[in-house]
């Protein structure tokens, strides 16, 4: 056949000859392959141009992934050049290599082949899915070895591969060991100590809460970046921009995922969006290949690897990211549209230490029942409030799960995410203040998907407690090393963050029973066993820290405007009841299986979110 | 030098801090007290030596904040009062002359407002009484300093460190609780002005909300959530002590009303019976006078309204306390209006002034006519003092300017200094719902059984078999009718217990300390 792939795709009427040229000047630049960037960058849809290739005669291959295969033919080729080609070979056979290709004109790969075996190629074509989804479980086995282990080789005091270390353990029995003497020595006097000491720091670490939420307040006009800002900048100067897509079993989401990366305003050229796939994530793969409009972002698949988690997966996609930047956002996610040029501009007007920015996260479907309501409360004092407050006193942040944006290289350097954590986000945060980084807030948001389901809530609510608990336990290996990493400042603020957090919710119904015992029923034994100055100053405690969380939560509307929300705050104190039964799943799943990932299930909102929202 | 630096700023204070404890100990060694500092005296005594249920004293004793702010000088045993409030007041100097420097580069203001610091007697009164004066002040200051930035900021942190502040204050002087009631208008002004529209008129702004559902939906949410803000806590706050005090004290209302909680139960009352059984009614304590007697107080006030006139809400938020001490003097009209309800509109007009000075053209003449206002608030200031229908302010004067010792708490110590001679192992009975003004000057209450006590009732029931002593009140006390120690217990427990009897071992003009006796032995216990 004499024509070749982009004059088949112009004379089909696919694409027209200025999307040629693009894409041809864009691929020159890059060094990716023309399919490759009209395949991934919205230029063309996969079923238009199976229907090209198909018309052309071309046969493209049904089932490629049965396809025999040389892993010695495999060894001469790199899975990036292989991903930037859209083709890979497979075996020898009759003296010719066979290859699969998206695009079975690639000159540049019919040449790599000649080069490297010394034969020619018989080419298979095949849909540059199968192909990424072959290639990655080929060739990926170095990549997803180093995304699983990188930092435990290279950093293994902050990996959470190992959950306790041994100091802590014997820390832990010596305090259990302890209490146990004390409650058999003296059963009354033990349990007043314990009982004033939980109390007091429940009290303290929701008054600290309170004072961060405040220092944050303070600032809530603040613009990062402001519109003039903006204007300032130059589309042309622009770096090229990684954008990760970790997903599982979001088959449901994957259409509006291409809605709002749409509405990026972003040169499109210059973003290099890639959508991490589970290998065995079948039905979000089918997704992507029944697409029947063009995507703009590249396909990775992640090759089976214990644990299943999402660092892994972003620290796999890492591999191929091209950008200067990058971020994560989930696949409901639906950032505001200038948040990536407002980053850049952020970026530059920061000082060189600052590697990462963090956007606000807030919820699209609020109003959508209690939980959510209740969720929209909470993330706005997270993120309108909290976060600007550790970054007022330079305390280290806690990255939210999505959309930070990082300086790639700096990432890489930092080790990128710790598989084994199941917060690597928080985990991260604390990681790169630790080695002399810092983190900066972003007057930007990205509107996410509300749990708006009980049981859906408590897994994912475990899962970040459970992180907190790891993370903090990662750092705190070292606590005189750590207090002069971050002075102490950023000590206190990381004990009382990211070490309270998880303790409050456990302690919290405990507080409650006493409560309740004591001024509900009256119960006598309990004031046979404790003093009136003990039970009352536990009711104190738990009374005002409850009334200070109920009051951050009410501060939390203002920036938003989301008046409407104030009443439920008052609801905080339920909405605790849950935090701590998933504390306790929490709790016993950092013992039983601490790097286990409970997924949280999206896509069960039925309110319609906005394509986007621009500010 | 430049004085609006920190430094400069602290030694100032501490200037201001030594030059209050020498007016507050000359005072002492005239031998001024005041019934609020006695107070206070007593109760740490009780907190930090004392037997029996002190958590309940600790707890419930209002003021609250007043009270704990003794704590820390308490090692100075009946100066800490004193030097309390001498430090708390050059603290508000500080405080006020920080914002002054952060806001003006004007060292004159200073200037001015050190002059008001060194010579207004009611700043001496509030710094050398030992009084809690100085909380409501700081407090004060700070909370409309807040408000104001609020208007201006429009940020979430503005009110709510407003609202921080509105709940110390309630808890400095409950009286302010009072203050909530007129914010509730004045907050939908606010949300009117806060809505983001073309109309600047504030009345057209009003009409434009009410006639569009969008916008009145967002006035009635914003205006909603204003009020949650800055009275959520306070609201708060106020019913968990209650619920303190109903379970500790099974009344809602002990902290405000019993005078084992509270200093001004006593002194209302007294107060009262001053009034019903004065014949030359107190003309200027007539409603609409008293704002008259303010601006007359404090002119300032006057400059302050002019500098905010551009603002209607803003200047409603001027009128606040003007509105508030009206109530005050309606609600609670058996009581003379204190001088720290005059003394608010000092600081209020000074933060006004600190606020828009920076509107002004001619900053010279401004100072210039903020000196002669200043002068003449620093007489008025005395004058307000001297003819103060206020007994312990009319003292206050007396005892400062002519230098005379005070011996109104003369029968107190007496009775006190009789008390520490007496054996350490003898048991005293002694009601201090009036009597804590001679606790105050004991040096251990150890032996003194006290309400606060489990066994006080059954030593009052049968003084014999529990206490050596007891404290009456003779007639001639004006408060003997408050308590139970008075002239008719002796009589009623000689008549119940016939086998019980009282001697006389000490008396003054006030106090009576009878030695309980059995009629059998002549011993008791």
């Amino acid at each position: 056949m004499s024509i070749s792939i982009p004059e088949l795709l112009t004379n089909d009427g696919f694409i027209t000859a200025g999307d040629r040229e693009a894409i041809e000047k864009h691929s020159i630049e890059s060094g990716l392959s023309f399919i490759k960037i009209a395949l991934t960058s919205g230029y063309i849809s996969r079923k238009n141009y199976d229907r090209s290739l198909l018309n052309a005669g071309y046969a493209i291959i049904e089932n490629p992934r049965g396809e025999a295969y040389d892993v010695d033919v495999l060894s001469k080729i790199d899975l990036n050049f292989a991903h930037d080609r859209l083709a890979m070979p497979l075996r020898i056979q009759n003296n010719k290599v066979v290859c699969l290709m998206a695009s079975p004109d690639d000159g540049l790969f019919l040449d790599f082949i000649r080069f490297t075996y010394d034969m020619e190629a018989e080419v298979i074509v095949a849909s540059d899915l199968d192909i990424t989804w072959l290639s990655n479980k080929l060739l990926g086995d170095k990549y997803i070895k180093s995304a699983v282990f990188e930092l435990m080789k290279r950093d293994p005091d902050n990996s959470a591969i190992v959950t306790f270390s041994t100091a802590q353990l014997i820390v832990i029995f010596v305090i259990i060991g302890m209490v146990t003497i004390g409650l058999v020595l003296s059963f009354k006097n033990t349990s007043i100590i314990i009982n004033v000491i939980i109390s007091s720091f429940f009290l303290v670490a929701i008054m600290f809460k309170l004072f961060l939420a405040l220092v944050g307040s303070r600032f809530e006009l603040h613009q990062a970046v402001t519109k003039d800002d903006l204007k300032q900048g130059n589309d042309d100067t622009l770096p090229i921009y990684t954008i990760l897509l970790p997903v599982y079993k979001e088959d449901k989401l994957i259409k509006k995922l291409i809605w709002n990366l749409q509405s990026i305003d972003y040169p499109r050229h210059k973003l290099d969006i890639k959508l991490l796939i589970e290998e065995d994530d079948d039905k979000t793969f089918n997704a992507v290949k029944n697409l029947d409009f063009p995507a703009i972002f590249e396909v990775i698949v992640v090759p089976f690897h214990m644990p299943k988690t999402k660092p892994k997966a972003c620290n796999y996609g890492l591999h191929f990211a091209r950008g200067k930047y990058l971020t994560i956002y989930d696949a409901e996610d639906i950032p505001d549209t200038d948040q990536l040029k407002k980053v850049v501009s952020l970026f530059a007007k920061l000082p060189p230490d600052y590697i990462c920015v963090q956007s606000a996260l807030n919820y699209f479907n609020r109003n959508e029942n209690f939980l959510t309501r209740m969720f929209t409360l909470e993330y706005s004092y997270w993120f309108d409030y909290m976060l600007p407050g550790l970054d007022t006193l330079d305390i280290p942040i806690p990255l939210g799960g999505t959309s930070n944006h990082f300086k790639l290289n700096e990432l890489i350097e930092l080790g990128a995410w710790d598989p084994f954590n199941v917060t690597e986000d928080a985990d991260l945060g604390v990681r790169a203040y630790a080695k002399g980084y810092k983190i900066a807030i972003i007057n930007s948001t990205t509107y996410e998907e509300a749990n708006n389901e009980p049981f859906n809530w408590i897994r994912q609510r475990s899962r970040w407690i459970k992180g907190y608990m790891q993370t903090y336990l990662v750092h705190m290996r070292h606590p005189i090393e750590l207090w002069k990493e971050i002075g102490w400042r950023g000590f206190m603020g990381f004990n009382f963050f990211i070490g309270a957090t998880p303790v409050t919710f456990l302690v919290y119904p405990l507080m409650l029973t006493f409560f309740i015992c004591y001024v509900v029923f009256d119960l006598s034994s309990i004031r046979t066993l404790f003093p009136d100055w003990v039970l009352f100053m536990s009711i104190f405690n738990l009374m005002v820290g409850n009334i200070l969380m109920i009051y951050v939560n009410m501060i939390a509307v203002f920036k938003r405007r989301y008046y409407e929300l104030i009443l439920f705050a008052i609801a905080n104190p339920i909405y605790w009841l849950m935090h701590s039964i998933a504390a306790y799943k929490g709790l016993y799943q950092l013992v039983t299986k601490p790097f286990y990932w409970e997924k949280t299930n999206h896509g069960l909102s039925k309110v319609n979110s906005p394509t986007n929202v621009v500010k | 030098m430049k004085v609006t630096g920190t430094l400069y700023l602290i030694i100032l204070t501490l200037i201001l801090v030594i030059y209050y404890l020498v007016c507050g100990i000359y005072l002492n060694k005239l031998g001024y007290y005041n019934h609020e500092s006695l107070f206070y005296i007593e109760k740490s005594k009780i907190v930090f030596e004392g037997l029996g249920n002190r958590l309940k004293v600790m707890g419930l004793t209002a003021p609250m904040i007043p009270f704990y702010a003794n704590f820390p000088f308490l090692f100075f045993k009946t100066l800490a009062p004193v030097i309390a409030s001498a430090t708390g007041t050059a603290v508000l100097f500080y405080i006020i002359a920080s914002t002054i420097a952060k806001r003006l580069n004007d060292e004159g203001y200073i200037w001015l407002l050190l002059i008001l610091f060194l010579f207004h007697p009611g700043i001496i009164y509030t710094a050398a009484s030992g009084k809690s004066i100085y909380l409501i002040l700081i407090f004060f200051f700070l909370f409309f300093l807040n408000l104001f930035k609020f208007y201006r900021s429009n940020t979430t942190f503005h009110v709510s460190i407003a609202s921080i502040c509105l709940v110390i204050l309630i808890f400095c002087d409950y009286k302010f609780i009072w203050l909530t009631l007129f914010f509730l208008p004045l907050v939908l002004s606010i949300t009117i002005h806060s809505l983001n529209l073309g109309e600047q008129e504030s009345i057209f702004r009003l009409f434009l909300s009410f006639n569009s559902p969008s916008l009145r939906r967002k006035l009635i949410n914003k205006t909603f959530a204003l009020y949650i803000i800055l009275f959520s806590l306070p609201m708060a706050a106020v019913l968990c002590y209650k619920l303190l005090n109903l379970t500790h004290a099974s009344d809602l209302n002990y902290f405000a009303e019993s005078p084992y909680a509270t200093w001004n139960v006593l002194i209302d009352k007294l107060s009262f019976d001053q009034l019903t059984t004065n014949t030359n009614y107190k003309i200027p304590e007539i409603s609409i006078l008293l704002s008259a007697r303010v601006v007359l107080f404090c002119p300032m006030i006057l400059i302050a309204m002019y500098l905010f006139r551009e603002s209607t809400y803003q200047v409603l938020t001027i009128l606040i306390p003007f509105a508030f001490i009206e109530f005050l003097h309606i609600k609670y009209d058996k009581v003379f209006l204190a001088y720290q309800y005059y003394m608010i509109f000092l600081i209020l007009a000074y933060l006004c002034v600190i606020f828009k000075a920076h509107t002004v053209k001619n900053h010279r003449s401004f100072k210039l006519l903020l000196l002669i206002t200043i002068i003449f608030q620093l007489y008025f200031g005395w004058y307000y003092l001297r003819t103060s229908s206020i007994a312990e302010e009319q003292n206050f004067v007396k005892v400062l300017f002519n230098r005379e010792p005070d011996d109104k708490q003369q029968d107190n110590m007496e009775v006190a200094n009789y008390l520490n001679s007496l054996p350490t192992q003898s048991h005293v009975l002694v009601d201090d719902a009036i009597a804590y003004g001679i606790i105050a000057f004991t040096n251990d209450i150890k032996p003194i059984i006290m309400p606060y006590e489990g066994n006080f009732l059954s030593a009052l029931e049968s003084p014999d078999k529990y206490v050596d002593y007891v404290v009456v009140a003779t007639a001639k006390n004006v408060v003997s009718g408050y308590t139970q120690l008075n002239n008719k217990y002796i009589l009623s427990i000689r008549q119940t217990i016939p086998d019980v009897n009282f001697r006389k071992v000490f008396e003054t003009n006030d106090w009576t300390v009878y030695r309980v006796i059995t009629n059998g032995s002549g011993n008791t216990l």
